[in-house]
Order: C-alpha cells, then sequence, then structure tokens
C-alpha cells in the first residue's frame, strides 16, 4: 500500500529540490525557500488543515514566482529599449544589470529605405550604366540591357533611378549673358556706378530669392525654348527625345538591383538581437531582487500553490469517504489562484509602466508646472531703492 | 489500461479521509473483536463462561445512528437504537482489526453488536485484490491491475446489546 506522504510543517531546502534549479545556488533563495513553504502552509490553513501537497511542490512554485518575476521585468525593459536593442549583439554575457543608453540605429536603419529611394543614404548600391544610341532608334530595352551588361540574375531586375539627360545645373550660368534670362544686374549696377566692373569678380547683394527666381527662369527658358531633351521610361523601356540623328552616343544612367532593394538583412547586425526572444536577459538574481519584488513573488507563489491544491483536491469530483462522499474546495481554490495570478500580473505591469521614460518624463514636466504654479504664488516684491 | 485510481490518488483519498475522520470528524468506538478460538462453547453452542472478546482497539468511524425507541416485547419494555458504523479499511488495516458479524462496538457507554458488515465501496470501481492474476501472477489482459482502486470502507449494522447480556466491564482500555 503505497503511502504518498504530505506536507508535514517541516522543509528542508537542498540544491536540486526545485525543477530547474535556476536559483538554487542562491543563498538567499535557500533562505527563503523553507520561509516561503511555511509561508504558503499556513495562508492554506495549516497545522488546522492538512495541505496535500510536498515541499517539493512550494519550491516549484517559489521558482516559477521568481522566473515570472523576472520575465514581466525584463520583458518590460526589451519593450521599452527594443529599438535600441535590435541588432545589438546576443554575445553580450547579460543586460541584466546594465542601463540601456538610447541609441537611433533602429531608426536610422528603418530611415535607410526613405533614403535609398531619394539617393541621398540607405544600403542599395546605385550602380552607373550606359547604351550607345543608334540613329533614328528611339526607343531602347533596358530590360534587355541589364541582362546583358547589369550581372543581374535572370529573374533579377534593375531600376533605374536617373538618367542623365539634364542641361548642366542652372547655378553654373548664372552669370553667362547668353543664358537667355539677361543678368538682370547691369542697369542696377550702372546706376550704382559699377556697370565696368567684371560679373565675375564683382557682386551684387541680392535677396536669395533674387537668385531662386533667376535659376528657375534659366532653366524654364532651356526647356521651352530649347531642343526638349527628355524621356519616358516605363517598364524599363525607356523612349528619348528627340529621335537621335546620329549613331555613337552614349544615354547614361543610374540603376539599383530590385534584388538589392529586396534584401532584407540589415547590414551589420548578423548575429545580432533579432527579435525579443535574443535579447540577451537571463533569470534575475535572486539575491539582488528588493524586498518590493520579493513580497511580490511570494504572493505569487502562494497563488501557484493554491492552484496546485485545487488541482491535486479537484482531480476526482468527489472524494469517497466511507459511506459518503464528500466535494473538496478545489474549485474554489482554482478561481481564487486564477484571479490572484491575474492580478499580481497586472498590478506588476502596471508598476512598471509607471516607471517607464514616457511616465517619467510626464511626471516630471507636470511637477515642474507645479512647482512654477507654487512659485508664481509667492509674492514679488517692488524693488524700492 | 487503467489510468484512475493508482496508488498515488488512493494515498491522497486516505489522507483526506484521514483528515476528515480523525482530525475535523473524531468520531471514536472501542471494537472488541470476538475471540472465538478462547470463547468455550457446549454441545448446544452456548457459551459457558461467557464470550471472550480480543483486546479492545480505538478506532475512528463515521456514525450513522437511528433514534432511540423503546419497543414493548413480552410485556417488557426495551431498549432499541440501530446504528452504522463507517470504517475506513485502511485504518482497520492499520490496527489489524479483522471484523466479523457478533463483534462488539462500544460507543458512549453502550454496546451494539455487528449485524452485517458491508464491504461494497469500491474507489473506481476495483478492488485490487481482485486483479485476476494466474499462478505466475499475469493478468492476460492487462498488468498492474493490482495497482488500481481499492475498497475503502467497511460498513457494520449492528443492534443494540444491553451490557449485562455481553459480560463486557470497562476496566482498561
Amino acid at each position: 500500500m503505497a503511502n504518498i506522504t504530505i506536507y508535514d510543517g517541516t522543509s528542508l531546502f537542498y540544491p536540486g529540490a526545485t525543477p530547474f534549479g535556476f536559483y538554487d545556488n542562491d543563498y538567499q533563495f535557500q533562505t527563503d525557500a523553507d520561509k516561503v513553504v511555511t509561508f504558503c502552509a499556513r495562508r492554506l490553513g495549516y497545522p488546522i488543515e492538512n495541505i496535500e501537497l510536498q515541499d517539493i511542490n512550494f519550491y516549484a512554485a517559489f521558482e516559477e514566482a521568481v522566473t515570472t518575476y523576472g520575465n514581466e521585468i525584463y520583458a518590460y525593459k526589451i519593450r521599452q529599449d527594443y529599438l535600441s536593442l535590435e541588432g545589438t549583439p546576443t554575445t553580450t554575457t547579460t543586460l541584466n544589470t546594465d542601463v540601456i543608453q538610447p541609441n537611433l540605429s533602429s531608426i536610422i536603419r528603418m530611415s535607410h529605405q526613405y533614403g535609398e529611394e531619394a539617393g541621398v543614404g540607405g544600403t542599395v548600391t546605385w550602380y552607373t550604366g550606359s547604351l550607345v544610341v543608334t540613329s533614328n532608334q528611339q526607343n531602347y530595352d533596358l530590360n534587355a540591357w541589364a541582362q546583358d551588361s547589369a550581372s543581374i540574375s535572370a529573374t533579377d531586375r534593375i531600376e533605374v533611378k536617373r538618367v542623365f539627360f539634364e542641361a548642366p545645373p542652372a547655378i553654373t550660368r548664372y552669370f553667362d549673358p547668353y543664358a537667355g534670362t539677361g543678368t538682370g544686374m547691369v542697369e542696377l549696377m550702372d546706376t550704382f556706378g559699377w556697370g565696368s566692373y567684371s560679373p565675375a569678380i564683382s557682386f551684387m547683394m541680392m535677396p536669395i530669392n533674387y537668385d531662386l527666381q533667376k535659376i528657375q527662369a534659366i532653366e524654364f527658358n532651356d526647356q521651352i525654348r530649347k531642343s526638349q531633351f527628355t524621356f519616358e521610361l516605363v517598364n524599363n523601356n525607356i523612349r528619348i527625345f528627340p529621335i537621335p540623328t546620329v549613331s555613337g552616343g552614349k544615354l547614361r544612367f543610374e540603376y539599383i538591383k530590385e534584388s538589392d532593394r529586396n534584401s532584407i538583412n540589415a547590414p551589420g547586425t548578423a548575429g545580432g538581437v533579432s527579435n525579443v526572444s535574443n535579447v540577451p536577459y537571463k533569470n534575475p538574481t535572486y539575491s539582488e531582487i528588493n524586498s518590493i519584488g520579493r513580497q511580490w513573488i511570494f504572493e505569487y507563489t502562494l497563488a501557484l500553490v493554491k492552484e496546485v491544491l485545487g488541482y491535486v483536491r479537484g482531480k476526482y469530483g468527489t472524494i469517497p469517504i466511507p459511506g459518503a462522499e464528500v466535494t473538496l474546495n478545489h474549485a474554489d481554490l482554482i478561481t481564487a489562484a486564477t484571479a490572484e495570478k491575474a492580478s499580481l500580473v497586472e498590478k506588476l505591469k502596471g508598476y512598471l509602466e509607471d516607471t517607464s521614460r514616457e511616465k517619467l518624463l510626464e511626471r516630471r514636466a507636470l511637477e515642474a508646472d507645479y512647482k512654477q504654479k507654487e512659485l508664481n504664488l509667492v509674492p514679488q516684491p517692488i524693488f524700492i531703492g | 489500461m487503467s489510468l484512475y485510481g493508482g496508488s498515488r490518488d488512493i494515498s491522497l483519498l486516505r489522507h483526506i479521509n484521514r483528515e476528515l475522520m480523525h482530525n475535523i470528524i473524531s468520531q471514536q468506538i472501542i471494537y472488541y473483536g470476538y475471540n472465538i478460538e478462547d470463547t468455550k462453547v457446549n454441545i448446544y453452542g452456548e457459551t459457558t463462561s461467557g464470550r471472550i472478546f480480543q483486546e479492545p482497539v480505538i478506532l475512528y468511524t463515521l456514525i450513522e445512528r437511528a433514534d432511540q425507541s423503546s419497543p414493548i416485547e413480552d410485556g417488557v419494555i426495551n431498549f432499541s437504537q440501530p446504528v452504522t458504523f463507517k470504517f475506513l479499511r485502511a485504518d482497520l488495516v492499520d490496527a489489524n482489526v479483522l471484523v466479523e458479524e457478533g463483534d462488539i462496538i462500544q460507543w458512549q457507554n453502550a454496546y451494539w453488536e455487528i449485524d452485517n458488515v458491508i464491504s461494497n465501496q469500491y474507489f473506481v470501481g476495483k478492488d485490487p485484490r481482485y486483479s485476476n492474476t494466474d499462478s505466475t501472477g499475469t493478468n492476460p489482459l492487462e498488468t498492474g491491475l493490482e495497482d488500481f482502486g481499492t475498497s475503502l470502507s467497511l460498513i457494520c449494522n449492528t443492534h443494540y446489546v444491553p451490557a449485562d447480556r455481553i459480560g463486557l466491564d470497562k476496566q482498561r482500555i
């Protein structure tokens, strides 16, 4: 007849008594383990009632409570700092005791995509290419050109980012008397007696909007009155205007490989933090948890023990006794334990949220406002000298 | 294959029953087992020097009692109170008590003689003593049946018996 012993009011913790052994060698954990057993047992009615558990059940709950506490804390830290943590090395021993210095690495990484499209940054290489134009040929297939000349795979494509058809920038002809707009300054300079000075070495201080308007005038002049060099680009088929009259000229352009843009591996982050599961946080060091945290752990342990006891007592809906049956309090235990666990986790999350950077800065701003209001109540005497 | 009612479950059951019967309800009786070997009887089956009983044993029990009544038989007012005593079999095993008809139970200051014993409360419907094993201890359909289920209780229906009729006198327990 097997006789499975149940808790008899005594317990003696030993390393290895918990399922995972995360904290077994922590002296404080060892010291608290048996106290937690006593606390939970008494809260459950021992010695007036039997507790149909063994000390290892209490230890397992205690270990789980510490781990849950650490999980909540570090999950919160990860949520708070993930933008700064993403991409950092996972080989760091642990971040448990580190103060995280916020950085812009993820923000900049996310911004690369915009820079890439604008051609002012990012991680996608812009290549240069050219094709020889042929007399009287207006249309050119850049897809075919790419397969022949751009070293891309058969399934890859290029995307043309810029075609070099423009005239030189208008600013280079700012002082060009033949730009078509006139300098507009001759009469003005004559008025001031500076007409004989060369435009290249003498300047008249003008507002910047004057320069902009003049540059725009040069560009419009070129576009409207001159030869209208332009192109249409649809599905990498380029149509150039006007139709070339001679062969041998080169049409130059810049392009990217779509496979480069589709690449999802952020450069410089190989082996780094890629998701919340590999941020290098570890289980907490029990002896470093303060009394507030430990009290939470004790109460969570009690809820877990209550739950286990409920399951033990509830395996059979009713328990036979000689000539009758009784129903134990397993339903109450499980209901209470579930509610207590949820309440404790919610309380901890609320506590953590209250200490988020956002909330702390809000509070500090409020404090500053209130201080200012209070100081405004201080009479301000008029100084009479 | 049996899944429920294994030895751990039985142990839990025993703990709960004992907590309930020993610590919470705590009804006790004194059990006198009939010593048939030492009781001398004549050819008519009558004892000449009274019945001999085993050493008394205190046991926990659950008591279900009917109301007292005073039936009149042959012009004599008698006393009657049927009582049912329910024992946890594990307690009887520990106390090495074999319950049989004719045994006497002392409850408070009165005595009840066992009329019949009911052993019909099986946890998960099995009595592990009947696991249908062959001479090699093997059940051809299933092994390990002897580790599942239990016969939980013994229930004794009794009738009141005057102390002078059984000759018991409380001297020492």
